[in-house]
């Protein structure tokens, strides 16, 4: 793959605070036009990483490259960033703030009104335009923090935790907002730990845990080389036969159904077929793919 | 440099567009007015003259003590002093009506209990009995229903010591003539030597120099405090993060002071040119009716002086206030550590006093040159005493230049705390911060 493809890349980067090393050696292929997903539990460093692709700390040693090159004020403003933490000024109006915000990435002039109006508009808030943000919810507020990511149509949008605390609907037009952008060949960086959010939207993955990574790669990828050896049962009866160590290593019972890690070793029709021998009535027998959710568990709890 | 000026922007505009900006333009001077006007209006609101009852056994003292009276006015005019103590509780003491009573033969125990009836009843707010031998004495008693009045009984007693003086004079075959001239208060005029040579003054140069000192101590204060709310407001909501992934931190402190440094200049020409507007007309005004207001001819370096020192004693205190917010994570805690500062600038205000008694002493010399009291000594000094110009230009390259390392160590502190959320820094932390790189 061409490096003009490659849109963030880090090459060995360390960084510590004193004695704690947030970042370990990481290095990152971030490809041009992909969703990115940067995940992993707290403290694992992905909001350091993220600090430093956005210039706010420099890493200690290694080297991080942005669009083929060294971070300066020109790429900058290139980044889109919204950060975990992230706040609004309280007595400001909207659309001053968002003005504001956009000029702070040099995008200036005529072209910024249109582009607020455009963008309250998308996120249904027109009318809140004149407001100060202490008037509005926390759910429109955290709205309008994401306008200030984006309202200088930048070509790396970083975004960290984007949708904690938000309702359902709003997650769901802020998802597809997200995918419009990178339709229109922009790459997001997306960090979180809701694994759920990241297996929808994200192409390429990259888990860190305790300041390294664990592994990286495209989302199609990781989860081939899990297999398939979990089974989502549906059945009444039988449960004994999901208790057998031989067969299934581990059982998580939903309301109404149940899923069943495979044992190493062990076949899903062997599963099937003492199901049935036992009597069970099956609703239900798929094998699925393993969640985003249990790879990273599994990879996270993995003794090192 | 043009993010810069997006930073400046956005803190003048917000803050000069705020109703507070406009109220306190406003409320400031007609607090500080108020301060001035407020009193003399209320000493002076006039109450029912009291009523005195003059028993004169001597004889010669009743007319005496209302002539002492009547000189008390002409006396005031002539001593040319408007502004001393005694014209206060002149304000503040009544005035008199006198009514002689003949002793005719009763006794001293029949016209007391013949007044005490005439007190109860409210004909008569007091009475003196003055004995026959009250020349050599000089003793009597004041009797009257409300002797918390101090004032009003302070210039019964002086008017009675007067009239008791004159009428001794009198008695020991002094002629009128060398009686009047023993009379005749004497006459001080202050007047100032400056470089233009003398002139005339009266007293305004102090309240001027004090108003000045004032001025600049409440606006650095009202300024430093502002600074330090806008740096923990960025911090709390946590926009820091947002600013620094497209600013740097350097920058956006900077922005954030000189921006409201620019809000500070523009509420301080507001309130410079409504003084200005108020010593062209106002005092005019204020003389057509009677009140005589000299304001002082300020000449327009000074107005230069106050504005660079302003400057100074702003960004001094206010880089320290934007180091302190970025250390503290509530608006709280930010007051809590910021109490040190409010010390040493109110310390520094009262310099103001030492200063302004000796303005060319070693003391005052000295600190008019460390930065952190430099802003309020030199001032004072300068409209007093101006000191020579060398003074004034050193005083400045100091402080300025402790400007630049305090700005130094606090951009190094601000970039880290600003990302610091959860709890407040400590000192060493802050120390480590600035060393490192």
């Amino acid at each position: 793959m061409a490096a003009s493809e490659i849109t963030v890349k880090l090459d060995r980067v360390t960084k510590s605070f004193g004695e704690f090393t947030a970042v370990k050696e990481l290095s990152l292929d971030v490809r041009a036009g992909r969703v990115f997903g940067l995940l992993g539990p707290n403290g694992a460093g992905k909001t350091t990483t993220i600090r430093m692709i956005v210039n706010i700390t420099a890493p200690d040693s290694g080297s991080i490259l942005l669009f083929g090159q060294k971070l300066d004020p020109r790429v900058q403003d290139r980044i889109g960033y919204l950060p975990e933490e992230r706040g609004l000024y309280r007595r400001m109006r909207i659309s001053d703030q968002l003005r504001f915000f956009a000029e702070l990435r040099n995008f200036r002039g005529k072209a910024v009104e249109a582009k607020v109006d455009e963008w309250l508009a998308r996120v249904k808030l027109s009318e809140w335009k004149n407001k100060r943000s202490m008037e509005l919810s926390k759910g429109m507020q955290q709205k309008i923090q994401f306008i200030t990511s984006v309202i200088h149509d930048p070509d790396l949008l970083i975004l960290d935790e984007p949708f904690s605390g938000l309702d359902p609907i709003n997650v769901e037009l802020l998802k597809e907002i997200v995918l419009d952008l990178k339709r229109a060949g922009k790459t997001i960086i997306f960090s979180t730990h809701q694994m759920e959010v990241a297996e929808k939207i994200c192409d390429d993955i990259c888990l860190l845990n305790r300041s390294q990574k664990v592994f990286e790669g495209s989302l199609r990828e990781i989860k081939r080389s899990f297999g398939r050896n979990s089974v989502a049962v549906r059945c009444e009866g039988g449960d004994g036969v999901l208790d057998d160590p031989a067969l299934v290593s581990k059982v998580v019972r939903h309301a109404d159904e149940a899923q069943a890690l495979l044992a190493a070793g062990a076949d899903a029709q062997v599963l099937l077929k003492r199901l049935i021998d036992s009597g069970a009535v099956i609703g239900k027998f798929e094998m699925v793919e393993p969640s985003l959710n249990d790879i990273f568990i599994t990879k996270v709890t993995e003794p090192a | 440099m043009r993010k810069f000026l997006t930073v400046v922007k956005r803190e003048y505009v917000q803050r000069v567009r705020a109703k507070m900006f406009i109220v306190s333009t406003i409320l400031l001077p007609l607090v500080m007015s108020l301060f001035g006007i407020v009193p003399a209006i209320i000493l002076g609101i006039k109450t029912p003259p009291l009523r005195v009852a003059v028993v004169d056994r001597t004889g010669k003292m009743f007319g005496q003590l209302r002539q002492s009276f009547a000189n008390e006015q002409s006396e005031d005019a002539a001593s040319g002093n408007t502004n001393d103590r005694r014209d206060i509780s002149r304000l503040a003491a009544g005035d008199f009506r006198f009514e002689e009573v003949s002793a005719g033969d009763r006794s001293d125990e029949q016209i007391r209990a013949d007044l005490d009836q005439r007190l109860r009843a409210r004909e008569i707010d007091g009475y003196i009995i003055l004995a026959p031998d009250f020349l050599t004495t000089g003793k009597t008693e004041f009797f009257n229903r409300n002797p918390g009045d101090v004032f009003s009984r302070g210039r019964l007693v002086s008017a009675l010591n007067r009239a008791l003086r004159q009428q001794r004079l009198i008695e020991a075959n002094v002629d009128s003539r060398t009686r009047e001239g023993l009379f005749e208060p004497v006459q001080v005029q202050a007047v100032k030597i400056g470089a233009g040579g003398r002139e005339r003054d009266s007293g305004e140069s102090f309240a001027l120099v004090f108003g000045v000192g004032f001025v600049m101590y409440i606006a650095i204060l009202m300024y430093g405090q502002i600074v330090l709310g806008a740096v923990i407001e960025e911090k709390e909501t946590r926009i820091a993060e947002i600013l620094f992934s497209s600013v740097k931190p350097f920058t956006l402190m900077m922005g954030k002071l000189v921006g409201v440094s620019l809000v500070a200049l523009t509420q301080l020409t507001i309130w410079g040119l409504a003084f200005s507007v108020f010593a062209l007309y106002g005092a005019g005004v204020l003389a057509s009716r009677g009140i005589s207001a000299n304001i002082p001819n300020i000449p327009f370096s000074q107005y230069i002086y106050f504005g660079l020192f302003f400057l100074l004693g702003y960004f001094v205190y206010a880089t320290i206030y934007a180091l302190v917010g970025s250390m503290v994570t509530t608006a709280q805690e930010g007051g809590q550590l910021a109490v040190p500062i409010v010390l040493i600038l109110v310390v520094s205000f009262y310099v103001f006093f030492p200063v302004s008694r000796a303005p060319d002493s070693t003391f005052s010399f000295w600190v008019s040159m460390i930065p952190l009291s430099a802003p309020i000594a030199m001032l004072v000094r300068i409209v007093t005493q101006t000191p020579p110009f060398w003074q004034i230009a050193l005083s400045l390259l100091i402080g300025f230049g402790s400007v630049l390392a305090i700005m130094w160590v606090a951009a190094r502190v601000y970039r880290v705390g600003m990302l610091m959320y959860g709890k407040r820094a400590s000192i060493p932390e802050a120390l480590r911060w600035v060393r490192q790189a």
